[in-house]
């Protein structure tokens, strides 16, 4: 325990909050020609981690009831004592790293008092004076690459839910959420437009979700944003600040900042100063509305938490962070694109359905379920499976059969993407099925619609045979091949024979030098193979046929 | 009635009531005995701790719960406790030479009553007699100890019972529902004036007060600064090092002789008179004065019971305390022991 908590730490917050960054060259934007907009966003993400923050209390997931994820120290119990989840650590020392923050070797838990149903304490515990990282940015992926400051991640205690029953007039209180572990993430105040703001979130959320350390899922309230925008003309002083609370969703966000730049203006334009205030946002009008002003602004009387006192991280366990977290978007996009030769598109397609895959809890890596799109293609691409000596598969080829067979026809049938759904390794089979021509295309595609509508355990090479899948051959492949076709199944040049005798008058109208009639047997014998031949090699024989006669 | 009872001692609590009944009572080391379920007043200070007829039964029971517990995040590990233990001096079980004691200037203030010096004096020539050495030391932020305890304890005792609010805990007191919404806040307000009692409210108020964004740097950070120079006062004083703060020991002072215990009067006066009890102000909280330095340290103290000879209240027991380094509680409780002995004989 270390007492004086506060020494260490003061003068690291004296600096002036709104000192943002003026090397931006002010940029007209044609909605408020002559203003300029600054925003800054404080975003709290849910940590990953089975547990709470302070508890052994395994997190709800969808569907516990209410109060049920409850143990006594989360009610704020008397008698009760916090004890901090390490995991919860670990997993925002990832995003402090990702976001090249610096991060404290000593820090300091506090608590921030106001009363409050969804409170039990009367306090939450937080680090205010002294949090665990300090510093880092976030690059907006644009193409002037702006580069947002963060100002520090703080780790605490989100709150319990309170749901007020109309009906009934009254507030109820689920106790689930309350203890579990939060990352607050402070931005400087670096951006200058809804959509700079928009973009910022959606990065973090990319972020966060990308080193597993939260689902960043606003819907589902995993992650929610504080924004804070003041308005100024381009060259004088920043203006007053206002904070738009608890939005929980990007176009929520951005339709707040614009209500409340509209209303600054209008407050500017009428000569009259804007009030510091903090404010709400209705999802059913789309304007801000005044939560309180600055005089009703709580004291939340900031106490050391005696407690917890100070959490160490040491350089061999940031190291260890750093080593085992996984890779971060930049690095696998750039990766993706020199190791197998992609196109920046299509490693953008690949990214983007790798970001839906489930966040593990607490980090863990490994597990099927743990797998994305970018694991999944890499598994195909790389592993050769029986074919070890035969020369790799190609990569574009590879994600051809991912984006637009697999996950063309999962979305059809209303599915989205999961690595488990049709192992890599069958996948890989397919692929490798089709390219040696031993299926063709056309029957690869239903091949993989039948493993998607009957699941068995059946390997594709199997139900290829068990579905007549297997490509035709012609008289010469058969004999150079030294394998007999399939009991039953006639050659190519058979069925090609057959189909010229059937359609007599084509074949003079071919004769007679309309060419194109020849795609007209090549149809019919396409017809007769159901698709188990190939057009081009139907055609060859056809030509050789028909010239030769 | 019992062999022995348990206790909480936030400032006091367990040793001022042993030397008003002439029992022994114990304030282990902060850390060494779990909180885990006591209702937490002030959790920098609280500790658990044990009251009986004589430090013998003491030992006994302290000796079985002093256990690390992973439950309590403020509970010292098996390592830091051997380490402390390492730094204790070694006792022989006939003598104490070598020994070394100091007698604290600061903790003879005007307001203590000369019936409860004698009894001091009773217990330092004890210790002479065991082989004990008695020197004059100074621990001079003594007299600033009170005022902050009292900001520090407050301060967390506000934040603490912050909880009883009616909603999970403590009284809920209904209020009628008006058109302004502020149904919540009245119902708090209501609940924690009906619920807490005059005394508690006053500290809850002292605490939140100290609490503000504009008092804080004055009076909570204040407080903080006085409980390190209190620490920092022992520190300088005691022989072996606080292993809680090795990576930081205060710079030596050359002219203060090293001691291995502190003996000081458990409190300024005899247990107080019913009658007299009534018109107290101030004085109620000036009764913890000598009590408060160990807890703010976080230090071993042992009240063990002696006697007054001289005044109007001859025969009345009164407490003498050893307090040690942290985490020498089990030399202090053998010191007590032999002394106790002693005297008896």
């Amino acid at each position: 325990m270390v007492l004086c908590l506060r020494s260490c730490s003061h003068g690291l917050f004296s600096t002036s909050r709104r000192c943002f960054s003026s090397v931006r060259s002010h940029q007209e934007d044609k909605r408020w020609p002559g203003w300029q907009i600054i925003i800054g966003i404080e975003v709290h993400a849910q940590i990953k981690s089975r547990r709470k923050l302070f508890s052994e209390t395994t997190v709800p997931l969808t569907g516990n009831l209410p109060n049920t994820c409850v143990s006594p120290f989360d009610a704020a119990f008397p008698g009760t004592l916090p004890r901090l989840n390490v995991q919860c650590v670990a997993l925002a020392t990832r995003v402090a790293l990702a976001l090249n923050s610096n991060i404290q070797s000593r820090s300091t838990f506090d608590r921030k008092h106001y009363f409050y149903p969804d409170l039990p304490a009367g306090y939450q515990i937080t680090q205010h004076y002294s949090p665990f990282a300090i510093g880092g940015r976030l690059v907006l992926p644009t193409e002037a690459a702006v580069p947002v400051r963060i100002k520090q991640i703080q780790l605490e205690q989100d709150t319990a839910k309170s749901i007020f029953d109309p009906r009934r007039r009254e507030t109820l209180i689920d106790l689930n959420r309350a203890g579990m572990g939060l990352m607050e993430i402070v931005s400087e105040p670096d951006m200058r437009s809804p959509e700079e703001a928009a973009l910022y979130v959606r990065s973090l959320q990319g972020l966060l979700r990308a080193v597993g350390a939260s689902d960043g899922n606003m819907e589902q309230g995993s992650l929610r944003c504080d924004v804070n925008v003041s308005v100024n003309r381009p060259g004088l002083p920043p203006g007053t600040r206002c904070e738009i609370k608890n939005l929980n969703s990007v176009k929520f966000m951005m339709s707040a900042l614009s209500s409340e730049i509209h209303r600054h203006i209008d407050i500017l334009d009428s000569s009259s100063s804007v009030p510091q205030e903090t404010r709400g946002f209705s999802e059913q009008t789309f304007e801000t509305f005044k939560l309180r002003s600055k005089e009703d602004a709580p004291d939340y009387r900031y106490m050391p938490d005696m407690n917890l006192g100070t959490l160490h991280i040491t350089e061999t366990q940031i190291q260890n962070i750093r080593e085992t977290m996984p890779e971060l978007p930049d690095i696998t996009r750039s990766r993706l694109q020199k190791q197998y030769s992609l196109h920046p598109r299509d490693v953008e397609i690949l990214l983007a359905l790798d970001a839906e895959k489930d966040i593990p809890f607490d980090g863990e890596t490994g597990g099927p379920s743990s797998a994305g799109a970018v694991r999944y293609f890499e598994n195909i691409c790389q592993d050769h499976g029986q074919g070890a000596k035969e020369k790799p598969r190609d990569p574009k080829v590879v994600l051809n059969w991912i984006i637009h067979e697999l996950v063309g026809q999962l979305s059809a049938r209303h599915e989205t993407f999961t690595a488990q759904r049709v192992p890599s390794s069958w996948l890989a089979e397919l692929i490798d099925m089709v390219q040696g021509n031993i299926i063709t295309r056309t029957s690869g595609k239903s091949l993989l619609r039948h493993i998607l509508h009957n699941p068995s355990e059946e390997s594709p090479k199997q139900l290829a045979h068990k579905l007549d899948l297997i490509a035709l051959r012609t008289e010469d492949q058969v004999s150079s091949a030294g394998t007999a076709p399939p009991a039953g199944d006639m050659d190519l040049t058979a069925i090609c024979r057959a189909s010229i005798s059937q359609m007599p008058a084509e074949v003079v109208a071919y004769q007679a030098g309309n060419v194109n009639v020849l795609n007209k047997i090549v149809g019919h014998v396409m017809k007769t193979t159901r698709g188990r031949a190939n057009a081009l090699a139907v055609k060859t024989v056809l030509q050789a046929m028909l010239d030769g006669n | 009635m019992c062999y022995a009872a348990l206790g909480t001692d936030t400032g006091g609590s367990i040793r001022l009531p042993a030397s008003y009944c002439g029992v022994t009572g114990f304030k282990p080391s902060y850390g060494l005995i779990s909180r885990y379920g006591v209702v937490s007043f002030a959790d920098s200070l609280d500790c658990v701790g044990v009251i009986a007829k004589t430090t013998k039964r003491v030992r006994t029971v302290a000796e079985v719960i002093m256990v690390p517990d992973a439950r309590d995040p403020a509970s010292a590990s098996h390592a830091l406790r051997s380490n402390a233990s390492s730094h204790s001096p070694r006792l022989s079980a006939a003598h104490l030479n070598g020994l070394r004691v100091g007698v604290p200037a600061e903790y003879f203030p005007s307001e203590l009553a000369t019936s409860v010096i004698t009894p001091t004096r009773r217990v330092l020539s004890a210790l002479q007699s065991l082989g004990a050495t008695i020197v004059s030391v100074s621990l001079p932020s003594t007299p600033y100890a009170l005022s902050a305890y009292y900001v520090i304890a407050c301060a967390e005792a506000s934040s603490n019972l912050a909880r009883y609010d009616g909603v999970e805990y403590g009284l809920n007191v209904t209020v009628q529902r008006t058109r302004s919404g502020d149904t919540a806040t009245r119902s708090y307000a209501a609940t924690r004036t009906q619920g807490f009692g005059a005394e508690v409210r006053k500290r809850i108020l002292l605490g939140t007060y100290a609490l503000r964004a504009d008092a804080f740097d004055n009076y909570f950070q204040q407080a903080l600064r006085v409980r390190q120079l209190v620490r920092d006062d022992f520190n300088k004083t005691f022989r072996s090092p606080d292993v809680r703060f090795m990576e930081s020991p205060p710079a030596a002072a050359p002219d203060q002789p090293d001691v291995d215990i502190i003996v000081h009067p458990t409190a300024i006066q005899p247990a107080p008179l019913i009658e007299d009890n009534a018109k107290q102000g101030l004085d109620a909280y000036v009764q913890d004065v000598l009590t408060v330095p160990a807890s703010l340290a976080g230090l071993p103290a042992l009240s063990i019971r002696s006697e007054s000879s001289v005044g109007d209240r001859r025969g009345w027991p009164i407490g003498v305390t050893i307090v040690g380094q942290w985490g020498s509680d089990d030399m202090i409780l053998r010191v007590g022991e032999m002394v106790e002995m002693s005297l008896r004989s």
